[in-house]
C-alpha cells in the first residue's frame, strides 16, 4: 500500500516537472500547447475512493496553475476530468468488467481501449481548459482548431508514453 | 432527515464534485487583473529559480542571434541620438536639453520568464526595484513594444504583456496622426487590433502604427507594428488588425524606460478629472 502510493506520488512529481520543463516551452506558434500532466489521471488505479479521485485531481490541476500562473483554470478541468473518468471507464467496459488487481494500462486491456479510454477524457479536459481560459465563444473556431489540436497532441504522446515508460 | 442522508450517500460523488469545481471555479472567477498578476508573482516566486536556470541554457544558445540584434539596435540608436532628450520650450523655441531636463531614462533588462500561448500573458525581468524599475513603465525590445510594468519585488519585475487581454495602450498611425485604442483579442500571438479610426480617414495595409505617447507610460514614436487588415465596423469606424514587430517568442534583452514626467502628468491629469 505505502509503496503503490509512493509510485503515484513519484509519477505526480514526475509528470509535473516534465509538463513545467519540457512541454510548457514546446509551443507550435502559440497555438498547440500539450498537456502530459494529464496522464495522471489516466494511470491511477480503478477502484480509488471517490475523495481521493477529486482530490488528487484538484492537487494536481492547483499545482499546474500554480507554476502557470493561471488560477483555476486547469484545477476546473481537471476535475471535470476525473469526475468524468469512472463513467468513460464503465462505457468501454469489458465484458467481464475491470477485475482486482489489474490496472488501466495498455498492456493490460489492449491499445484500441486503452486509446478510446484516453482520447474520450483528454478531449474533455482540453475542450474545458481552451474554452474556460479563453471564456468568451468570440473567437470560437480558432479556440476549437486550439483544442483540437492540443487534444490530438496530447493523445499522440500519452499513448507513446504507454510503449516506453508507465507500462506497468 | 434520513431520505436526506441517503440522497447524499447515493450522490456523495456528484456532491463532492461540485462542492470541489465550486470552489475551484471561484478562484478563476474571482481574479481580477490586480490579482492575476499577484497570483503570478506568487508562482514565480515557486518557479522563479527554475525558470532562471532554464533562460541561462537559452540564453547560451540564442548568444549569436542576439549579439547580431543588438548591435542593429546599437547603430539605430547611434544615428537617432538625441532623442530621449526632452524638446523644452524656451521663450524663443524650443531646444533639446541634455543636462538638466532627463525626460526619459532607458534601463536594460533580461526577460527570464515568458508565456505568449495563454490569455493573460505576463512576462518576469531579472531586475526589480533596486535597480530603478517601478510600476507603470513601458517595456521594450529591440523590434518593439513589449508590456507595461505592474509590479515589482526587489530584483525580479512582473511584465504586463501585449499578448494579454487586460493590457491597453493608445497608438497612432505614423502618417496622419489618428490614434486610437490598441488591444490583443486573444487570438494570435503576432497581431493586435486597433479600433476608433474615424472611415474617413486614408488607411492602407503596410502602413506604420507607433505609440502615441498619450497616457505617459509610452514615449511617443516608438515601434508597434504594421496594419495587415483593416475593415469598417459599424460603418463609422475602422477596426486595424496590427501585425506587430515583437516576435514575443524571441524575447530575451529588453529595456524598460522611466518616463521621469510622468508623477507631474499625472497628477495635472487628476486634478482636471476631480
Amino acid at each position: 500500500m505505502i509503496r503503490e502510493t509512493a509510485k503515484y506520488l513519484f509519477q505526480f512529481i514526475l509528470l509535473i516537472l516534465a509538463q513545467v520543463l519540457i512541454f510548457n516551452n514546446i509551443d507550435f506558434s502559440g497555438f498547440i500547447n500539450p498537456y502530459i500532466y494529464t496522464l495522471f489521471i489516466l494511470l491511477l488505479p480503478f477502484y480509488l475512493p471517490n475523495l481521493v479521485l477529486l482530490m488528487s485531481a484538484f492537487t494536481l490541476g492547483l499545482t499546474i496553475d500554480l507554476f502557470m500562473g493561471t488560477p483555476g483554470v486547469h484545477s476546473s478541468a481537471t476535475l471535470l476530468m476525473a469526475f468524468a473518468r469512472p463513467f468513460v471507464m464503465s462505457l468501454y467496459s469489458p465484458r467481464e468488467g475491470y477485475q482486482t488487481g489489474t490496472y488501466p494500462r495498455m498492456a493490460q486491456f489492449g491499445t484500441e481501449w486503452f486509446v478510446k479510454y484516453a482520447v474520450t477524457l483528454i478531449l474533455l479536459h482540453h475542450f474545458t481548459l481552451f474554452y474556460l481560459e479563453v471564456f468568451t465563444f468570440h473567437h470560437f473556431f480558432s479556440t476549437f482548431l486550439r483544442a483540437l489540436l492540443s487534444s490530438l497532441l496530447t493523445s499522440v504522446l500519452i499513448i507513446f508514453s504507454q510503449f516506453f515508460i508507465f507500462r506497468r | 432527515m434520513r431520505n436526506l442522508l441517503r440522497f447524499i450517500a447515493q450522490h456523495h460523488f456528484l456532491i463532492l464534485f461540485l462542492i470541489i469545481e465550486s470552489f475551484s471555479l471561484f478562484l478563476f472567477f474571482s481574479a481580477n487583473p490586480y490579482q492575476r498578476v499577484h497570483f503570478y508573482i506568487a508562482s514565480h516566486k515557486i518557479s522563479g529559480r527554475i525558470s532562471t536556470r532554464i533562460e541561462n541554457i537559452k540564453d547560451y544558445l540564442s548568444l549569436y542571434k542576439e549579439n547580431q540584434k543588438l548591435s542593429e539596435e546599437n547603430s539605430r540608436l547611434y544615428n537617432q541620438a538625441g532623442s530621449a532628450l526632452s524638446v523644452m520650450a524656451s521663450d524663443t523655441g524650443y531646444i533639446q536639453d541634455s543636462l538638466t531636463h532627463m525626460k526619459f531614462r532607458f534601463l536594460t533588462a533580461r526577460v527570464i520568464n515568458n508565456t505568449v500561448n495563454k490569455q493573460f500573458n505576463y512576462l518576469t525581468l531579472d531586475r526589480g526595484g533596486n535597480t530603478g524599475i517601478g510600476p507603470e513603465m513601458a517595456v521594450i525590445s529591440g523590434d518593439g513594444i513589449v508590456g507595461i510594468v505592474k509590479s515589482v519585488s526587489p530584483n525580479y519585475a512582473a511584465v504586463l504583456s501585449v499578448l494579454n487581454r487586460d493590457f491597453m495602450i493608445s497608438a497612432k498611425i505614423k502618417k496622419n496622426g489618428y490614434f486610437g485604442p490598441l488591444s490583443w483579442n486573444g487570438n494570435s500571438t503576432e497581431r493586435a487590433t486597433l479600433v476608433d479610426i474615424p472611415h474617413h480617414v486614408q488607411v492602407s495595409t503596410g502602413d506604420t502604427i507607433i505609440t502615441s505617447g498619450y497616457g505617459g507610460v509610452f514615449p511617443e514614436g516608438f515601434i508597434i507594428g504594421t496594419i495587415d487588415r483593416f475593415r469598417l465596423k459599424g460603418g463609422n469606424y475602422y477596426e486595424i488588425t496590427v501585425k506587430l514587430s515583437t516576435d514575443f517568442r524571441k524575447l530575451n534583452n529588453v529595456q524598460v524606460i522611466h518616463n521621469y514626467a510622468k508623477t507631474e502628468i499625472d497628477s495635472i491629469e487628476n486634478s482636471v478629472n476631480q
